[in-house]
């Protein structure tokens, strides 16, 4: 009797959770009356977006929606395309393949994690699409992944099928760090120095240039023995082809013109520079070359290589019309990359909507998804964020997240489920399964003791 | 295809096919796969297929037959029973309500309620009795010796041994580390004896799937028997499938990291493809063409590749569930999910893959109790708890093919029991005896031998007193291949044992006492304490770093060294590290391996 | 709250500032020294007397003066009003359109005791050996040549409290002002207050020989080693009181057989005797509830450090007199269930629940210049404004004992200013002039240098 109640009571929260499944529909949404920052056609008061079938049908004001389409009043709010993080290693369930200088055959889509809750709260941040990336403790790392954050969707409906697939490299003391204390009865790892990781990369390119050469020979019916197919190569091919974007993890500004200069000879171009700590030194080479640079927006001294990092980077950047994103490389950071873009107006004095497309459009295009998601223009990804203010005021919170139509976070909802989720808990603790007696308890979480645990390095984990 | 030897001494049920013939290139091409590694392979027919260079195999095995057989010959064993006026659950047909079964020469001879009862049978009084097929356990390491500690490959195992005991197992000659070598099987590591079984036998089950859970790839399974004195006796099939881990290689080879194990399986099946087509263009015209290489890794991979050989990927979570399947997708494998604790999740993937899962009955449990001081456990924990014992009836509903196993299980008496909360939570009785006969029987290959109770099939039942779901049933008789073990006494609680023997105790390593050790995390050392408590081959103690203090779990020791599992928090997660050393003098050193890659220590004891 | 040095801590304090002196001076003579740890020349500005006329004041402790006028003399707030008069020979600043505030403070940092966190350990000065460093002192460990000090006072931080960490008792915490040429220059409150981790369960270990233990522990046993470690930590208290005590006697009457010195006692001393305020690092309710009877118990001057879920405990803090430095805006929620603004809006929470409490970056220094968001998160999470502005400049004054002398602008008080575009806590305000003791701060930092050096750049 008593278990026929929990079972319906269980019975009737998924039905709750079915029911808010179901709301989430892609009918006509109609956001009115909001202030949109259009991250590129500049902030439009008092005006409303029609989204359609999941894309942003019309911008403008007073418009129309079908009788039954959804309706918010965003009057008094503000509403701005869902923030781009460049640089992120949230649902991965793991980082780093530590074993070899290049390990550019793994593949962070092989382990994403869609069930996270930093994907939740980044989403409750108002992040929609992130880069998520293989760890840095490789001169050549793994294949990365450019997703949107469909939080509650299978996996596969998170990646974005046709962003351009990306590469992450590492130089400079990551990767030399991963080899300072090789496992008893090892040899050390190469590379150690600066020199080396830059001879790693080349190594590898000159065996991917054979390669491609190989296969080259092979389709031209000049040679008739198929090559083996090989995993760490192919990815390389496609950089040389300008296939395949390299987001090169770095700090000082030597190792990442170095990277640039290596490129420059095999034929291809750098797609970001991440980190980039020191880019303003060589800010006018970053731009001659369109790279883009993906930065954190005032992070420093937490390593060495750390300490010549300034708050006005990505200013000079801008100044010199290289693309800049800013990036969060941490769960935690990734919550508030509004106020860092805010930073931007402080340091040097970006103008606001450039400093928005730093969060938006710029890793956008940095990515190669600017033409479905970054900014609210007709024809795009309905990805959108209203917030209670002005996303660049720390007062402001977002309200609501949604990503191609798709509601993913509304606090209202949030504060409503919190008392479904305590009764479903209540539920579950009843059944004999949660109560069997034992020796020993759950032991407390250990509280999280600092941010900087977060970042991209500083874990140890080298991410 | 059971007694192998026994139907070819006695010369009278098979004729035995002997065959070079290159007419059927590819299948022969697989039954050499398996020859050279199993060294006989049946097909569902029955015929056995063998290849003349194998020939000095067939003739030790037929010696050694004889051998056996005049050992056994010495012993004298009925060689009919007739168990009358029992209940027959058959899973195949209907029910008989009150019937007979007469057991001869290891088969069923006849079933019934009008079955005769031949003169020269033993005759059980089985009023007041269920028979049931025998159960299947349809995934565990049953059998198996424990297995070498893993050592990275081309160096011999290391320095730090000298004076210590080598292990007598041969180093593998593969091209891949530990781990990789899908080559490895369970047969060549299955033990002799049916003693070693009893327990789970009691319990009423005959007939079980096992393979190694050590490694990336664990290897190829075997079905076997739970009765028999020598191995080939126990073996039903010698290769079943092909297992496969989500885990990382703990040498600090590649794969470190769960990335690195799907890009190694990914480019071992590319190689093993190329290698397959490269022998194919060669064997048609070798002048010109350097020759491919005999690698018996990527050779053991070819019939899973064939799709003639299944692949069984051990995933519990739906995200590993979903990573098989996706596996699978990629390169057209024929996939089993093996544990599938949320494969309902994902029962629509898994129908569109038409993928059987067999369903670990190792349901989580509460192990401890609730303290004003503890933390509440987590929403996902409880659900997972409580969805657990719903997966089977939720799969059936959604009609996916699954068997039940005992996942790991320390106790055999859980399997029944949580096969019951399986039919409290959804599942038909019916089902649930399914699971754990006939549908495990398909599943394996093996259902037109095993799995029901129908006339000419293998005689392995199971007999108890009350529902074998009840809380007060009794095995009371087991049958396997016709041979009977019956129930001294109402089995005492079962000793923990189900999933496979202790290890041949080997000279072990002393390595107890407490180390100052340092943890070499690249660029910062974490200092640490590790506390170790030897008795014998078990290893207990703790793990004290910044991160806290954790206990030990599954500490060993081996002639090597020793290996552990610590689950430590770290920014509010929870990462599982295995550790494996070794001590020398009042050094220790060694790697720990966590999902996001292999780290090493070192340090001193502390005196 | 009064500051009490006992004469042996006089002289420990004379004879570093002659050896920290001395230090400067070979410093000066080889420059390389100093710079050695990347640390620079911190320029302490200009003294005198300024007025700035025309601001917006806001006073935080009364009323916002729309129009009106400071007086900054002889390092202090000479006046401030509506109707000031400007005394002749003052330096004028023109605010029109400006905001003044008092300078914030962070109550939670190891500002000047950690340079470069990775790859230069030489920098790091934060955590002594061993468990009982009561004696360690973090006055003597800054380096007031900290890169990380202009970097965070040109946004309008000029005063923290700088802990050492690690171990168990780890050792005593100085308020200090971003400004200053040695240690003595920025010293507010010297020996501020005594860091104790608070004992708290874990999965084994810890207690007083890490060593000592090796078995795996179950959860009863874990928190009976809490528990133990509790009264380990209570007992060392008495000997300290008891040491204290036999000092004293001695003191008074030499005749008595003189005890042995022991300078961790000594240091424990004050502490122990409830003079002077012993900040407890707790996170967990579980653990705040045990610190607040521990304090109880043992009558010292408690104030809880990290304070996740310090609202959960509000009776037994208000009961006591204990205050929270909160450390956990930029953390994350511990446990996946917790609501994704967990962390967020615990200090509304806690000021709902009337629990004293300040806004801190917990930060080693880098990033203490973001003290303004934290608070400012907090207020976008149902801190109120007014609140936020107070968590992080007359709150953190009233926990750390000098707000007679700072946490906001009024007459007498130390001449902590800050001129901002804007609300201080926006982060697209910006800074015009800082104020630290009076003194006129340049606002140029290592990060103004380097911009400076490349901006141009072609």
């Amino acid at each position: 009797m008593k278990k026929a109640t929990v079972f319906l009571l269980l019975i009737s929260i998924n039905l709750i959770s079915l029911t808010f499944a179901s709301a989430r529909s892609k009918n006509e949404i109609l956001i009115r009356n909001a202030t949109v920052m259009t991250a590129a056609k500049g902030s439009l008061e008092n005006t409303d977006i029609l989204i359609q079938n999941g894309k942003i049908a019309r911008i403008g004001k007073n418009l129309k929606a079908a009788s039954n389409a959804q309706t918010i009043d965003a009057t008094g709010k503000f509403v701005t395309p869902g923030i781009v993080d460049c640089h992120s290693h949230t649902m991965m369930d793991a980082v780093n393949e530590f074993s070899y200088s290049v390990t550019s055959m793994t593949r962070i889509r092989d382990v994403l994690n869609p069930t996270d809750i930093a994907i939740y709260r980044g989403l409750a941040g108002g992040v929609t699409a992130a880069n998520l990336l293989h760890g840095s403790a490789n001169a050549i790392g793994g294949q990365n992944s450019t997703v949107k954050f469909k939080y509650g969707k299978p996996v596969e409906d998170f990646v974005i099928a046709d962003a351009p697939p990306g590469i992450k490299f590492a130089l400079g003391e990551n990767p030399k760090r991963t080899n300072f204390n090789p496992a008893p009865g090892q040899t050390p790892r190469y590379p150690r120095t600066r020199m080396g990781v830059m001879e790693v990369i080349r190594d590898a390119f000159v065996r991917a240039r054979d390669y491609k050469k190989d296969w080259d020979d092979f389709r031209a019916k000049r040679t008739t023995v198929q090559p083996r197919r090989d995993l760490e190569l192919e990815p390389l091919v496609e950089v040389i082809e300008g296939k395949r974007l390299v987001h090169a993890h770095g700090y000082r500004s030597d190792e990442h013109l170095n990277l640039m200069l290596l490129a420059d000879e095999f034929g291809f171009k750098v797609a970001t520079l991440q980190h980039a700590l020191e880019a303003y030194k060589i800010a006018p080479e970053i731009a001659k070359r369109g790279t883009g640079a993906s930065i954190f927006a005032d992070s420093w001294s937490y390593k060495l290589e750390a300490y010549d990092s300034i708050p006005y980077n990505g200013y000079i950047l801008w100044k010199n019309g290289v693309n800049v994103s800013i990036n969060s490389d941490s769960n935690e950071r990734m919550r508030r990359l509004n106020l860092d873009a805010a930073k931007m107006m402080k340091y040097g004095g970006v103008p606001e909507e450039e400093s928005l497309k730093m969060i938006t459009l710029n890793p956008a295009k940095q990515l190669g998804i600017d033409k479905r998601t970054g900014s609210l223009e007709t024809g795009k990804d309905a990805d959108i964020v209203i917030w209670t203010a002005h996303p660049f005021s720390v007062y402001a919170r977002p309200e609501m997240t949604m990503i191609e139509g798709e509601v993913y976070f509304d606090r209202s909802r949030d504060l409503t489920r919190r008392a479904e989720l305590q009764r479903e808990r209540e539920a579950l603790e009843k059944l004999d399964v949660n109560r069997t007696p034992g020796s020993g308890g759950t032991p407390p979480a250990r509280p999280s003791e600092h941010r900087q645990e977060d970042l991209d390095e500083a874990d140890g984990g080298n991410r | 295809m059971v007694n192998l030897y026994r139907r070819m001494v006695n010369g009278r049920k098979e004729k035995f096919q002997w065959s070079a013939s290159f007419l059927h290139l590819k299948q022969i091409r697989l039954y050499c796969v398996e020859i050279q590694q199993f060294r006989f392979y049946t097909n569902l027919s029955g015929k056995i297929f063998m290849k003349k260079s194998f020939l000095w195999f067939y003739v030790a095995l037929f010696a050694s037959a004889v051998f056996n057989l005049n050992a056994h010959a010495q012993q004298t064993r009925p060689s009919a029973y007739a168990i009358t006026n029992a209940q027959i659950v058959t899973v195949s047909g209907p029910n008989v309500a009150r019937g007979t079964i007469v057991v001869r020469d290891g088969l069923i001879e006849a079933v019934g309620e009008s079955a005769r009862v031949p003169a020269d049978a033993v005759i059980i009084d089985g009023a007041g009795l269920t028979i049931y097929p025998g159960f299947f356990d349809a995934n565990t390491s049953l059998g198996l010796s424990a297995p070498v500690a893993p050592r990275p490959a081309g160096q011999g195992g290391g320095q730090a041994q000298i004076g210590q005991p080598q292990s007598t197992q041969p180093q593998s000659n593969s091209n891949y580390p530990d781990g990789l070598q899908p080559e490895e099987s369970a047969i060549e590591r299955l033990k002799a004896g049916e003693a070693q079984f009893e327990t789970n036998r009691n319990a009423g089950f005959t007939t079980v799937l096992t393979v190694s859970r050590e490694g990336v790839f664990n290897g190829q399974s075997a079905v076997i028997n739970l009765a028999g004195e020598t191995v080939s006796e126990m073996i039903i099939r010698p290769a079943f499938a092909e297992h496969f881990s989500f885990v990382t290689l703990r040498s600090g080879q590649y794969p470190t990291s769960l990335m690195g194990t799907f890009s190694a399986l990914r480019q071992m099946l590319l190689d093993a493809q190329r290698l397959q087509e490269n022998r194919k263009a060669y064997d048609k015209n070798p002048r010109g063409m350097r020759r491919p290489d005999a690698d018996k890794s990527l050779d053991a991979l070819l019939p899973v590749l064939n799709r003639q050989m299944p692949i069984v990927f051990n995933a519990n979570t739906q995200n590993e569930i979903v990573r098989a399947l996706d596996m699978a997708k990629e390169f057209n494998l024929n996939a089993i999910i093996s544990g599938g604790q949320e494969a309902a999740k994902v029962a629509n993937r898994l129908k569109e893959q038409n993928v059987p899962v067999l369903l670990s009955l190792n349901f989580p449990k509460r192990t401890t109790t609730a303290s004003p001081e503890a933390d509440a456990e987590s929403l996902e924990l409880l659900r997972r708890r409580a969805d657990a014992p719903k997966t089977a009836g939720q799969l059936a509903t959604a009609g996916i093919k699954f068997a039940f196993q005992s996942g790991g299980m320390t106790s055999i008496g859980d399997f029944t029991t949580n096969a019951n909360k399986a039919v409290e939570n959804g599942l038909s009785k019916d089902a649930a005896i399914r699971a754990m006969t006939l549908s495990a029987a398909e599943i394996l290959g093996v259902a037109d031998r095993l799995g029901s109770i129908e006339k000419g099939k293998i005689a392995n039942l199971t007999v108890s007193r009350g529902d074998i779901f009840s809380k007060d049933k009794t095995v009371t008789h087991v049958f396997v291949d016709g041979k009977l073990f019956e129930q001294k006494e109402k089995p005492k609680t079962p000793t923990p044992t189900a999933t496979g023997g202790a290890a041949q105790p080997a000279a072990t390593a002393a390595v107890g006492g407490n180390y100052s050790i340092t943890i070499e995390i690249p660029g910062q050392s974490l200092a640490g304490t590790l506390g170790l408590t030897q008795q014998g081959e078990t290893l207990t103690g703790n793990l004290q770093t910044q991160l806290g203090t954790t206990p030990i779990k599954d500490g060993k020791v081996t002639a090597e060294g020793f290996t552990f599992t610590t689950t430590v928090e770290f920014g509010g997660s929870t990462f599982d590290l295995f550790v494996s050393g070794r001590v020398t003098g009042n050094e220790i050193s060694g790697t720990m391996t966590s999902p996001q890659g292999a780290i090493p220590f070192r340090g001193t004891k502390i005196p | 709250m009064k500051l009490r040095i006992t004469n042996y801590e006089l002289r420990i304090i004379k004879s570093v500032l002659n050896l920290c002196l001395s230090v400067f001076i070979c410093g000066l003579i080889s420059s390389a020294f100093a710079q050695s740890d990347g640390s620079q020349q911190n320029q302490t500005g200009k003294a005198g007397t300024f007025a700035i006329t025309n601001a917006r004041i806001v006073t935080v402790s009364g009323a916002v003066i729309e129009n009106g006028t400071i007086i900054v003399s002889d390092g202090k707030i000479a006046a401030v009003g509506a109707n000031v008069t400007v005394p002749g020979g003052a330096e004028r600043i023109d605010a029109a359109g400006l905001s003044v505030y008092p300078g914030m403070i962070d109550a939670g940092t190891n500002m000047g005791l950690a340079e470069v966190g990775q790859g230069a350990p030489a920098t790091i000065d934060v955590a002594e050996t061993g468990d009982y460093n009561a004696n360690a002192k973090a006055m003597l460990g800054v380096n007031p040549h900290s890169s990380h000090i202009n970097v965070t006072r040109v946004n309008g931080i000029t005063t923290v409290l700088s802990i050492p960490q690690g171990g168990i008792i780890s050792g005593q915490a100085a308020v200090i002002n971003l400004n200053g040429s040695t240690q003595n220059d920025m010293a507010v409150v010297p020996m501020f207050g005594l860091l104790v981790n608070f004992p708290r369960i874990t999965l084994g270990g810890g207690g007083f020989n890490p060593f000592a233990q090796t078995a795996p522990i179950d959860f009863g046993e874990a928190v009976k080693r809490r528990d133990q470690r509790i009264e380990d930590l209570k007992k060392l208290f008495r000997d300290a009181e008891n040491y204290a005590k036999a000092q004293d006697a001695y003191a008074k009457d030499k005749n008595l057989p003189a005890p042995a010195p022991d300078l961790k006692m000594a240091a424990l001393a004050p502490y122990v005797r409830g003079e002077r305020p012993i900040i407890f690092t707790a996170e967990r309710e579980r653990d705040i509830r045990n610190a607040a009877k521990f304090i109880a118990d043992t009558k010292v001057k408690g104030i809880i450090f990290g304070g996740q879920e310090a609202w959960k405990v509000a009776d037994d803090l208000k009961k006591n007199n204990i205050a929270v430095i909160y450390t956990n805006i930029y953390n994350l929620p511990v446990r996946d269930d917790d609501a994704y603004d967990y962390l967020f809006e615990a200090p509304a929470k806690m000021a709902q629940a009337g629990v004293k409490f300040c806004v801190s970056t917990g930060d080693s220094g880098a990033e203490v210049r973001d003290l303004p968001y934290h608070a400012g998160l907090a207020g976008a999470y149902g801190l109120s404004k007014d609140d936020a502005l107070k968590s992080v400049t007359l709150y953190p004054a009233q926990i750390l004992g000098i707000a007679d002398r700072l946490g906001s602008i009024e007459q007498g008080k130390i001449a902590n200013l800050v001129v901002s575009d804007g609300d201080i806590l926006e982060p697209r305000t910006n800074v015009k002039y800082v104020f630290i003791g009076g003194r006129l701060i340049p606002l140029t930092s290592r990060h103004t240098e380097l911009f400076e050096s490349f901006k141009d750049r072609k």
